[in-house]
């Protein structure tokens, strides 16, 4: 079975304009794969950030004298709340022992004291999805306001700095993508109106013989696509060049690159972006064809 | 089959055509006659809907040029045959490819545009060139791919712009007596031409211009 024409029109223009089309693959090749490593950048700054939260804890101090009953009942109506993954009681005695088996070899510290500072308190760990800074402070202004309640302890500096260092890292990830998106479509544009100039003459001809808008653009956009897709199956092999040369040797001189992901299903769809950029860059230089 | 009601069309201030009237009749046979400038190519464009009108109205094979919807324009020009007084020819495409382009663009089978544009070269007498690119080919020879071209998609009109401009008079012959048969199938045939020889004693119709006006209609 032989190729319908206008894709064997486009593969053929692909081979006869191929200084041209080569250079447009590696231009997008090279946008495609600063998208992917960007991708993966922000991947694993995900994964790190998502990890935060099973180590992240409220403390709720109690005043002192306060009754049993009372923090049974903060416990109960705490465990209430959606955000709240789990309430743990620490007596001050055992908050005291903790405190002295910490400083152990400084024991020191404890000589001459006669009464446990520490109040009773509560370690509340949170849901996942609660551990945002503003989550957190509701929790911990509601906690306040209970009484008995003496203070609330929850690193709120440390939870905003990494959830803004996440937004951030977000919004300049997307801002990249959007800015190398619209570059591989400015290219794809450039190199189809190159080719549609240079064929002005073939296409006049072709119009007045009877062909359709359709028939004029179809090899062009089938052009735009393979050029987009070869660019993005380059970048493909690049991405995976650059994980297994860079951070695998990388992870053997420092460990901590041990722990990098390659998601390699995110980066598959790389060659149908490009060809839907390589489509886009193509359509937006054919305009409106005029008869 | 072709109408034109008092049709002008001028271009900077110049007037190529002026208030031309005349009609042509299905599988009908005419020339356009006249000296360089008289206005024989724009009238075949406003047939072919390269160009538009500034006044009067045109109707070719049931469409009415003035009012078709651009997208309609290639389906009107898949009625039309040309020979193109340049013959816009492909440079980078062999006879073959140059006169299947007429029946890929119709989205005629491969196997049907093979059998159909053979034959077609077989009546401009070029079946054996079929390989050979445009500009191997004597202006003659290309003016013959070019006809061939306009005949394969069996259109209901031909248009044919100074057909005899490049040949020799035995080939002029040979392609006149092409668009005889093609006529004699029922295809109507319009002739631009300045050559005399071509309508003399052809028992057709003869529609005369000078300097855009009609100036007067015989029986070459």
């Amino acid at each position: 079975m032989s190729l319908p024409y206008p894709f064997k029109i486009g593969v053929q223009s692909l081979f006869r304009e191929k200084w041209i089309n080569l250079l447009s693959i590696l231009t997008i090749a090279a946008g495609l794969l600063i998208i992917g490593i960007s991708v993966f950048v922000l991947y694993n700054l995900d994964i790190a950030t998502k990890k935060l939260p099973e180590k992240f804890s409220m403390m709720l101090y109690f005043n002192d004298g306060i009754q049993k009953e009372k923090i049974d009942h903060i416990i109960v109506s705490l465990k209430r709340n959606s955000a709240v993954n789990s309430v743990r009681y620490i007596p001050r005695e055992e908050a005291l022992r903790e405190l002295k088996a910490t400083l152990k070899n400084s024991n020191y510290i404890f000589e001459g004291l006669e009464e446990n500072p520490l109040p009773d308190s509560l370690e509340i760990r949170l849901e996942k999805e609660a551990v945002g800074p503003e989550a957190v402070k509701k929790l911990a202004d509601e906690a306040l306001k209970l009484k008995g309640v003496s203070d609330v302890d929850y690193g709120e500096k440390f939870l905003s700095t990494i959830h803004y260092l996440k937004v951030g890292m977000k919004a300049v990830g997307i801002v990249l993508i959007a800015i190398l998106s619209t570059g591989i479509i400015f290219v794809c544009y450039s190199t189809i109106k190159i080719l549609f100039y240079r064929k002005t003459e073939e296409i006049e001809t072709f119009k007045l013989l009877g062909a359709t808008r359709w028939f004029i653009r179809a090899p062009f956009l089938i052009e735009g696509a393979i050029i987009g897709a070869s660019g993005g199956f380059l970048s493909l092999i690049g991405i995976f060049t650059f994980y297994y040369i860079v951070v695998m040797r990388l992870s053997v001189a420092i460990p901590i690159f041990k722990t990098v992901l390659f998601p390699a299903d995110l980066f598959l769809p790389l060659p149908v972006m490009g060809m839907f950029l390589g489509i886009t860059g193509a359509f937006i230089a054919l305009g409106r064809l005029r008869y | 089959m072709i109408e034109f009601a008092n049709v002008t069309k001028e271009y900077d201030n110049q007037t190529a055509l002026k208030d031309i009237s005349f009609s042509v009749g299905k599988g009908e046979m005419v020339f356009i006659t006249g000296p360089s400038g008289s206005g024989k190519t724009t009238l075949l464009k406003l047939i072919y809907v390269a160009d538009k009108p500034d006044t009067g109205n045109i109707s070719v094979a049931g469409w009415d040029t003035d009012q078709i919807k651009e997208s309609s324009i290639p389906f009107l020009r898949r009625n039309i045959g040309i020979v193109f007084q340049d013959f816009r020819l492909l440079a980078n495409k062999n006879a073959f490819e140059n006169v299947a382009i007429a029946l890929r663009i119709r989205g005629v089978g491969e196997k049907e545009v093979k059998t159909r544009v053979y034959e077609s070269l077989k009546t401009v007498n070029l079946r054996h060139k079929s390989d050979s690119f445009p500009k191997s080919l004597s202006g003659g020879e290309q003016q013959r791919v070019v006809i061939a071209r306009a005949i394969v998609s069996e259109p209901t009109v031909l248009l044919a712009d100074e057909p005899s401009g490049n040949l020799d008079p035995d080939t002029a012959e040979g392609i006149m007596r092409t668009f005889k048969d093609i006529n004699a199938k029922g295809t109507t045939v319009l002739i631009a031409t300045h050559n005399r020889e071509l309508y003399r004693n052809s028992g057709r119709r003869v529609i005369k211009l000078n300097s855009g006006i009609l100036i007067g209609e015989e029986i070459g």
